[in-house]
């Protein structure tokens, strides 16, 4: 009576896979290709870096694009490729590790308080949702004051930014998949309440947050830019996208490729990052649910 | 030790509201139910969508937890286990839900769904899965080649399917069906139907049905009762016994007869449901029925032995 | 009145509906049996003309209504005839009624749209409509909305603006489904009263065999997208010759006595993506032959019935 099925080959199933398949369209391969080559090019950083992105040298100061510095020097002769590929390992990482505090911290208060309700519920989620009325650049200046500029605060301010979102996303998961008839024929064959969550509600619970948390590097990458430039994140000599552009502003009518090139790497950046996202979106089939919140 | 459930004054109040704008009002789901289901039998429970059946299926099996009553299965007071004691329990008494569209984990193959009860109870280790799933299959007639297959793959009937092999997993005594066929096309409901009969006599199954398709339950049930806005208003002991309730005989007369030199005028039924919300002080039922008096406006029918069997009114039908 | 000639709808490369004719008089009540997917529901919609709007075509054949051809009709014609002469009631009645407006309004509106009234000539047209469905306490019903009332109340309305311009056919997808029994029961007896007392033709499309056994004076038995029986209603439930037509009358549990068995249809009804070749029935049936599988059935005319079957069942 049943057609038979065979196991799907492991192609099969690598094809099945949403990120593979956000690689489907065209608008796919070249925002998701533009993004492995920016990580590519973070983790390769000391190979492909033509220079020392640390290596002064006056002599060669607001050298124009030429051989061979590609994309000029700046009012130090430091090489901008060098200096903008060094700054992807910057950007990149701390954008990312942020994201990743944040979504493993929104995710467990989340999922906490959709599971468990009640009081715990109404006070996790207005402390969250405290954090969302200030701005993210006051969050960080909250950060810079006690910690000090840097990195770390960069991170922690851009993990707490986007904590309320993650939050707010994963309570709305649980609670809807909480009603979903087989959470309560798995509770009803005697699974325990930590089953439920980490087997059923969390997994199901992880699509959209990924997505969400995806478009948030994107995000994330602006605001480290952002604290950069006024000399609140990445400490010089480190080389960060922000930070470069800022320096460069004293020369902008005399070099202006100090400031254009990392401008112009953020909003590639930015840009191939949420156009993955949205693709994603589509691959998943879970735009509805990522409206839900 | 005849019965396996035994059923006391079974009552669940939702309580609403109670905001800052508006009283607080309950709403008796389920409101003083009691009856036995003997080892082997096939209890059906009838009633019209908002009469409590769904929900009394969720307090047998403290889904939901009852307001007050008490419940024995197999001689185990229900109401005292506790948690952990109840998770035990819960091996021997299993559910089939409506809806099976979101009954298994979309994220589940036909596999890893039959196989998560054995996990659940620590069993997976001294069990072979692979084997097991697929006997599981074979019995509820599914190809054992679908193991690796996710719901939406499958059919409609076949996910019932697999969902009765999930409930069937653990070897349980009872198995509580929540209109296990109403979201199924009619070839396929007598399938799972006629599965379900063959299942009762292979593993001598117990089962409680919860349905509103009359003519299914009086096919497929050993007793019925009849639900009426969360009471039980007519418990008839074996479908040949005609039914007292005038509520009953509505739902008989409702019933369509498949043949069209049959064909009758239906007299519709009155008025509507009463809110739950806003019970009447008398027979719920008084408002809709032709037969009521003064007495049904004003005093609660007790369900008691009247003729044959248990009626809750004052004026019992006579058999035709 | 109503003649349905060898009507094909499509979706892009997919053909859901092929080959289907019926007709239909005035006082008359045809059904239109089938389970999901059996493109029951696509039929009533190629009829008023609304295929268009779900992405779908007529590619052959030919609807005829009362000496008007609708296949070629343009779309502001339909719409004239749509709610005017020909009215519909869908299975669900919160898609027909506009949520934010007081259900008397609603059926004023619709009388002025398609009768030309004046504003209190439609009102009172309303009440009248509202008291001949026998809604008690039409004037006080006109001033509420759809949510404050019940399921069987809500279809009666619906029922009332298929109604309102005084259509002469009436086609009603699955009407009673999402209702309770004794509800489901009201709204088929008041259909059928409808047709007797107005002189309507009514199309019933439904799952159910005991609601057409009661209503209809001829059936349609459609499978994967075609008509495979056609005939009086005491044909198809006493001489019913094809084996889909037959199992599907074994399917009812109704008045089956203990230990008779209920057997249902093996396998699953096919969806449109997936029609079997030859005859779409053969998987599940078991008189299939060989030929079954390979050749699509043509409709033969035996006595006053239609059927599409190469190896006829004996009757059931």
């Amino acid at each position: 009576m049943i057609e038979h099925k065979k196991k799907p080959s492991l192609s099969q199933r690598l094809a099945s896979l949403s990120v593979i398949r956000a690689f489907g369209s065209k608008l796919g391969k070249v925002s998701g290709g533009m993004m492995i080559l920016l990580v590519l090019v973070a983790i390769f950083a000391p190979w492909i870096a033509p220079f020392d992105y640390a290596s002064q040298n006056l002599l060669n100061a607001n050298v124009a694009p030429s051989w061979p510095h590609l994309l000029g020097t700046d009012e130090f002769g430091r090489d901008v490729l060098s200096r903008l590929i060094y700054g992807a390992r910057t950007s990149l990482s701390v954008s990312a590790t942020a994201i990743v505090i944040s979504i493993s911290a929104g995710m467990t208060l989340g999922a906490a308080a959709g599971y468990f309700g009640g009081t715990f519920e109404r006070v996790v989620m207005t402390v969250v949702d405290l954090t969302w009325s200030f701005p993210d650049i006051l969050i960080a200046l909250i950060f810079v004051a006690i910690l000090g500029p840097g990195l770390t605060s960069t991170m922690f301010a851009i993990a707490i930014a986007y904590l309320a979102q993650f939050t707010r996303l994963t309570r709305a998961q649980i609670v809807r998949l909480k009603n979903e008839t087989f959470i309560e024929a798995t509770i009803n064959l005697g699974a325990k309440p930590s089953h439920i969550l980490l087997r059923h509600l969390l997994p199901n619970a992880l699509a959209p947050v990924i997505v969400v948390g995806m478009l948030a590097i994107g995000d994330g990458i602006v605001l480290e830019a952002t604290l950069g430039f006024f000399g609140l994140g990445a400490q010089p000599p480190t080389p960060s996208w922000g930070a470069m552009m800022s320096s460069g502003t004293a020369q902008l009518f005399l070099s202006p490729w100090v400031i254009i090139f990392p401008g112009v790497v953020v909003a590639i950046t930015v840009i191939s990052v949420n156009l993955f996202g949205d693709e994603l979106i589509r691959a998943l089939d879970i735009r509805e649910r990522i409206k839900e919140d | 030790m005849n019965n396996l459930l035994e059923v006391r004054d079974l009552t669940k109040r939702f309580e609403s509201g109670g905001g800052i704008f508006s009283k607080a009002r309950s709403m008796h789901a389920v409101n003083g139910v009691s009856f036995n289901v003997r080892k082997g039998s096939i209890v059906g429970v009838v009633g019209e969508s908002g009469c409590g059946k769904s929900t009394l299926a969720r307090l047998i099996l403290r889904l939901i937890e009852p307001s007050s009553g008490q419940l024995s299965f197999n001689g185990n007071d229900l109401m005292a286990n506790n948690a952990a004691q109840m998770r035990a329990l819960r091996k021997q008494m299993q559910m089939v839900f409506q809806d099976p569209y979101s009954c298994i984990d979309p994220r589940y193959t036909v596999a890893q769904a039959i196989s998560e009860p054995f996990q659940i109870h620590g069993l997976s280790k001294n069990t072979d899965l692979d084997k097991e799933v697929a006997e599981l299959l074979l019995k509820v007639g599914m190809n054992p080649a679908l193991a690796d297959s996710y719901p939406h793959q499958l059919s409609g009937g076949q996910k019932q399917r697999v969902s009765i092999a999930r409930a069937l997993a653990l070897n349980p005594s009872l198995l509580v069906l929540d209109e296990p066929t109403a979201s199924l096309d009619v070839s396929v409901q007598a399938q799972i139907i006629s599965l379900l009969e063959k299942l009762r006599d292979e593993l001598d199954l117990t089962y409680l049905f919860i349905s509103h398709d009359l003519s299914l339950v009086e096919y497929f049930c050993d007793e019925i009762l009849v639900m009426y806005l969360g009471k039980v208003v007519e418990h008839l002991p074996n479908t040949s016994t005609p039914a007292q309730h005038p509520y009953t005989r509505t739902l008989l007369d409702s019933t369509f007869e498949p043949d069209p030199d049959q064909r009758r005028e239906i007299i519709a039924l009155e008025g509507e449901v009463p809110s739950p919300f806003n019970l009447p002080p008398g027979c719920s039922f008084a408002a809709r029925c032709q037969h009521s008096t003064s007495k049904c406006q004003t005093n609660v029918p007790q369900l008691e032995v009247k003729g044959s069997h248990l009626v809750a009114c004052h004026h019992p039908l006579a058999a035709i | 009145m109503l003649e349905v000639n060898n009507l094909a709808v499509a979706f892009g490369s997919i053909e859901p509906l092929s080959s289907v004719s019926f007709s239909l008089k005035r006082g008359e009540i045809l059904g239109i049996v089938g389970e999901s997917g059996s493109g029951k529901s696509l039929t009533a919609l190629s009829n008023i003309g609304l295929l268009p709007l779900q992405g779908g075509r007529i590619t052959k054949g030919s609807i005829n209504f009362d000496g008007q051809e609708l296949t070629t009709l343009a779309e502001k014609d339909y719409r004239k005839l749509r709610g005017g002469r020909i009215g519909l009631i869908t299975q669900n009645p919160m898609t027909s009624l506009d949520p934010l407006q007081k259900i008397g309004s609603q059926l004023d509106s619709v009388i002025k749209l398609h009768l030309g009234f004046t504003k209190s000539q439609a009102r009172e047209r309303t009440i009248e409509l509202l008291i001949s469905l026998r809604i008690p306490d039409a004037r006080f019903i006109c001033d509420r909305y759809p949510h404050q009332m019940s399921g069987g109340m809500k279809q009666r309305i619906v029922i009332a603006m298929a109604l309102a311009a005084d259509p002469d056919l009436l086609i009603a997808d699955e009407p009673t489904t999402a209702l309770d029994v004794t509800v489901q029961a009201q709204i088929i007896m008041l259909l059928k009263d409808l047709v007797k007392e107005r002189d309507l033709a009514l199309i019933l499309i439904t799952h159910d065999m005991s609601v057409v056994a009661q209503t209809c004076d001829n059936v349609v038995v459609m499978y994967a997208g075609r008509a495979i029986e056609q005939g009086s209603v005491q044909y198809i439930f006493h001489d019913a010759k094809h084996p889909y037509t037959q199992a599907l009358i074994r399917c009812i549990p109704h008045g089956l006595a203990k230990g008779q068995k209920l057997t249902g249809i093996r396998g699953t009804v096919p969806t449109v993506k997936n029609y079997p070749k030859g005859c779409a029935f053969h998987p599940r049936c078991d008189r299939a032959e060989a030929i079954c599988s390979q050749v699509q059935p043509a409709l033969i005319r035996k006595s006053n019935a239609v059927v599409a079957c190469h190896i006829l069942g004996e009757s059931a």
